[in-house]
């Protein structure tokens, strides 16, 4: 019997207080399909859903015949439910819903990257409870090798908040959980700008995941262009500006304060904070969620602006078509989020600034669709990043994309005929040997202790059309030296840093192996090696040091949850001089 | 020069500052020696954890010591927040301790405007708008804020009781802070009525910063650098654009977490209709009870998480007192953390006054985040031993009941002790070793 490779679920596509039309916005996602186990529970998603506040197991949901078959399309459990409230009390919904939103956010992860995805912990199956405590919070624990979403009573007290209802919730927690995998040291202390990475690149998956839904796009086309297909459009309503202030703001006014308050409110962030070129550098960003939110509104501008520039092209003068320019807006953001998460290989592995991230995406998105013709995608995101002032790490070559990543100088210094290309794809210890040889073309420190943290053989599709097999490497290097070693090292020691202290300066690249097995990009930060990495190392400790960077007691879910909840109440704390410590 | 601005009578010659032995908690009694006279001020006298070497009704016995050494007279009571080490000395209830401060008629009692029962805190309803025309409404702000403080009473009182609960699963660590930190956060209901009555029969002053409480006693000029009220605090906040949708998300995560914590204790998770009831006595399947076990602790740590925070914004709400008395400079900041310091801070003129203060009553039992660096740095007559005119410290703690070694937030914090002890001549009631020693004094003596 033929296996049918996917299934289809209806979820919710904002949470449950948004109404179009009298009804919840629902849309249906398509996902891989499997057999499932009661929970459900597959190849990587245990639902166990465990009550914390009440000690309360709630029983799998068991899986009926007609929804757990692969010979064909499995049935949608939930596609003809059309009673609202009957979708709001099922607990089978939740976790379906639950588990639906992470396996979509996992399987686009995976197509972006062009191969499997783990998690950040050993094994290979999450776990997840959809109803896991009283608490206005959602979190992912590394520890606990899961997510976690809480539920809270609405501020009336006549409804439950769930937070497993939320897709953007949803895509926002598992994003954590995939890019700790993939970068396992965005979460050390480091900078505002690497600690803002890990929130606001959830929030511009989460985000661009509901625009995705072309249901979610109809209703800002409603708020922003009402009476679309009925009445002329004047060409000169489509701005930015203008659609910022109408569509975006009014999505964000109907999705309420209460669950998309779980963490902070991203949209509504991009469309109040102005475009502005000093938030980098006026100290705006040293509050690391304040941090994540400018990256956040420079793509959700970007994202806008390409959406515009399609809808002038579309349609002729007098008349848009509202369906139309729903699949237009739900297909840039997929193509956007792929982009975004396909940066994340051409990302430094340690100390990442938003600039990296700006020359990844152009990279990344130029080596995918270097004309990009229909959507001019690279041109818009270029423009927003500037605005608010993320310009790119790289110039970009002459006759490549402008701000991109640069390949290493020809003729490669590089020596290749010590190692196995084979074993180059997957082998660590094969692959070390290759930067060992190469440690004078890779500036590798000979002091510091070096590791290669990942490789990972990928399959791209090429620009031709063909399949284009790349590994994505990276290897970091870490220098423990003393407080009084620092001078000599060219670096600044922090004001009131005892000699003895021990402090650790990191390093590492990115390295892209081509199908030939030659460095295609080499991306990162060296130890040290010039002036410019001494005061990065020198700024990265003064950071630190300051923040109480050398304090103990700091947990990745515990920062995770923290995060969240400072961007609630970021209000009573913002007032505070960051750059206070304890004596 | 404010001293300059008084216009009552000679100063004292001398202030003699007891330092009383409550555990963890606060209490001073300042006496001012006038020519022929003496004027008394009690700063805070409340207890959660009854001190070492002391038994029987420890604060009974301060009541009783404060009334002898002000010889049935106070003039001046001040409350720097509404913590229960800082309040519960005030109670009626129980020991009554507060019935016989109350019987010492008090002529002044200062408290943080946020106390003021002028201001109503605000329940918050889905639809409350707290801005107009994009501008903070001052008043409705100050009344959610209020609203704010009272959600976080609900849900200590929620986790205090949640910490005896059998349905916390957590090591006896966790158990421990989660029911001290609870407890130290209820609305002391007894107190804070006692100390509105006391008000009443005297003069009752809820400051902010800014204030000067200079009629107080003769010769002493007495300005609050803290509490900033939510307009002074809106005034400093220059580094961040102003949303004002910030103020509501904080307003409504309180409110959320304070019906959720309702939830939490009412053991009431979420009524879901599924086909068999909640299986709470059925032993969970083998691969189900490693992540059971995982959320159990994360549930526990995260409450505890929770209540830190509030107890910080309830520090927060503390008096900020910097007494002048001549040329000496005292400053007493009950458990105010940076957030509460940074508008004070931020003042050039309070700055040079802050120069010179020659005695410092250590923030909140000396925890890791009430001696901000920047304040410390300012202090002049920091030194070691052989500095004249040396910086005195005071620290009334009690070491094992809040914070953690583990996690570097323990109170005494160590590295600030040791900081203190280096450049100042530090005080600490755990440092009073005799039996049910009551308190310990020091004079100052004014030129």
């Amino acid at each position: 019997m033929p296996y049918y490779p996917t299934r289809r679920i209806t979820i919710l596509a904002l949470d449950p207080s948004v109404r179009d039309r009298g009804k919840m916005l629902r849309t249906q996602i398509e996902i891989p399909n499997e057999v499932l186990d009661a929970g459900p529970c597959g190849h990587r998603i245990h639902v166990i859903d465990y009550d914390s506040t009440s000690d309360v197991l709630h029983p799998p949901i068991p899986i009926p015949a007609g929804v757990n078959r692969d010979d064909g399309l499995p049935d949608d459990p939930f596609e003809n439910v059309t009673d609202d409230k009957a979708l709001l009390n099922s607990p089978a919904f939740h976790a379906w819903m639950t588990y639906g939103v992470i396996m979509k956010t996992l399987s686009r992860f995976e197509f972006a990257l062009g191969r499997r995805i783990g998690w950040s912990f050993d094994g290979h199956q999450i776990q997840v409870s959809p109803h896991a405590f009283a608490d206005a919070n959602a979190f992912y624990s590394d520890r606990a090798q899961g997510l976690f979403f809480g539920y809270f009573p609405s501020l009336d007290g006549k409804r439950k908040i769930l937070s497993c209802l939320s897709l953007e919730v949803i895509a926002h927690e598992t994003t954590h959980a995939l890019l700790d995998g993939l970068r396992e040291r965005y979460m050390d202390p480091s900078s505002p700008q690497q600690a803002g990475f890990h929130e606001g690149f959830a929030d511009i998956v989460a985000l661009l995941s509901v625009f995705s839904a072309e249901s979610v796009v109809g209703k800002m086309v409603d708020l922003g262009l009402p009476n679309i297909s009925s009445t002329t459009i004047r060409r000169s309503d489509l701005t930015v500006e203008k659609l910022r202030s109408s569509a975006l703001l009014g999505l964000a006014q109907e999705m309420g304060s209460e669950i998309s308050g779980i963490h902070g409110q991203a949209l509504r962030r991009s469309v109040t904070l102005p475009p502005q070129k000093d938030y980098l550098t006026s100290g705006y960003c040293d509050e690391s969620h304040a941090c994540g939110e400018v990256l956040v509104a420079a793509v959700i501008n970007a994202y806008l602006a390409v959406w515009i520039k399609r809808l002038k092209a579309i349609g002729d003068e007098s008349k848009l078509d509202r369906k139309r320019a729903a699949e237009e807006g739900a297909e840039i953001a997929d193509r956007l989020l792929t982009a975004c998460i396909r940066a994340i290989d051409y990302c430094p592995p340690t100390d990442l600034q938003f600039a990296d991230f700006v020359s990844a995406v152009l990279t990344a998105d130029w080596e995918l669709n270097p004309k990009d013709e229909k959507f001019d995608i690279r041109s818009s995101l270029l423009q927003w990043f500037r605005e608010y002032g993320i310009n790119p790490r790289s110039k970009g070559t002459e006759g490549r994309q402008e701000g991109s990543w640069d390949p290493p100088p020809r003729p490669a210094a590089f020596k290749y005929d010590r190692t196995h290309f084979d074993s180059m794809k997957a082998d660590e210890n094969e692959l070390f040997r290759f930067l060992w040889e190469n440690r004078a073309p890779f500036k590798l420190n000979d002091q510091a202790f070096t590791r290669v943290l990942s490789v990972r053989p990928c399959v791209r599709l090429g620009r031709d059309g063909f399949v284009l097999r790349e590994t994505a490497v990276e290897y970091h290097q870490q220098l423990k030296v003393f407080a009084r070693e620092l001078l000599s090292l060219k670096i600044r020691k922090p004001d009131g840093m005892p000699d003895d202290t021990e402090v650790t300066l990191y390093g590492g690249n990115a390295v892209i192996f081509d199908e030939y097995g030659h460095v295609k990009y080499n991306i990162g930060n060296a130890i040290m090696e010039r002036g410019a990495e001494q005061e990065r190392q020198s700024k990265r400790l003064e950071y630190l040091w300051e923040h109480g960077g050398f304090a103990k007691g700091a947990s990745k879910m515990r920062a995770f949850a923290r995060m969240h909840r400072m961007r609630r109440t970021d209000w009573y704390r913002s007032l505070a001089p960051q750059k206070e410590a304890e004596v | 020069m404010p001293g300059k601005k008084q216009k009552s009578g000679p100063g004292p010659s001398t202030v003699t500052i007891r330092m009383y032995n409550v555990g963890f908690g606060d209490c001073f009694l300042l006496t001012f020696h006038y020519e022929k006279t003496e004027r008394h001020m009690l700063i805070d006298y409340g207890s959660t954890a009854a001190p070492k070497n002391v038994s029987g009704k420890y604060m009974r016995a301060v009541a009783n010591d404060i009334k002898d050494q002000c010889k049935g007279k106070l003039d001046v009571v001040v409350v720097t927040h509404r913590h229960r080490d800082h309040i519960s000395g005030f109670s009626t209830q129980g020991d009554a301790t507060g019935k016989i401060i109350a019987s010492l008629n008090p002529s002044h009692v200062v408290q943080p405007w946020t106390e003021d029962p002028k201001a109503k805190p605000k329940a918050l309803s889905a639809t409350t708008s707290l801005y107009r025309k994009g501008k903070p409404a001052e008043k409705a702000m100050t009344s959610h804020f209020l609203g704010s403080l009272e959600d976080m009473h609900r849900i200590a009182g929620a986790i205090a009781r949640f910490a005896q609960s059998d349905v916390l699963y957590a090591g006896t660590e966790t158990r421990k802070q989660l029911a001290f930190l609870g407890e130290s956060n209820l609305k002391n209901l007894s107190a804070v009525k006692n100390l509105m009555a006391m008000g009443k029969n005297g003069e009752a002053h809820y400051v902010n910063a800014g204030m000067k409480l200079n009629s107080l006693l003769p010769g002493v000029a007495i300005t609050v650098l803290g509490p900033p009220t939510l307009k002074q605090t809106e005034s400093i906040r220059t580094m961040r654009a102003k949303d004002p949708n910030e103020f509501w998300q904080f307003r409504s995560f309180w409110a959320s977490q304070s019906l959720a914590a309702h939830a939490m204790v009412a053991q009431r998770g979420l009524s879901l209709k599924t086909t068999s009831t909640g299986q709470r006595k059925k032993t969970p399947a083998p691969n189900m009870r490693w992540f059971i076990g995982q959320s159990r602790q994360i549930h526990a740590d995260q409450t505890l998480e929770l209540v830190r925070d509030l107890d910080n914004v309830m520090n927060n709400t503390s008096v900020i007192l910097l007494f002048e008395i001549g040329n000496r400079k005292l400053l007493f900041p009950g458990d105010a953390q940076i957030e509460n310091w940074s508008y004070a801070l931020q003042q050039k003129k309070w700055q040079d006054l802050l120069k010179d203060v020659n005695l410092y009553k250590v923030g909140h039992h000396g925890s890791l985040n009430a001696t901000p660096k920047s304040l410390w740095r300012l202090f002049r007559h920091k030194g070691d031993d052989s500095t004249r005119n040396r910086l005195e410290t005071l620290c009334s703690t009690k070491a094992g009941k809040h914070g953690s070694t583990r996690s570097g937030t323990e109170v005494p914090r160590k590295l600030l002790v040791e900081e203190l002890e280096k450049d100042s001549d530090f005080h600490s009631t755990e440092r009073y070793k005799t039996p049910n020693k009551l308190s310990n004094s020091i004079t100052i003596e004014i030129s």
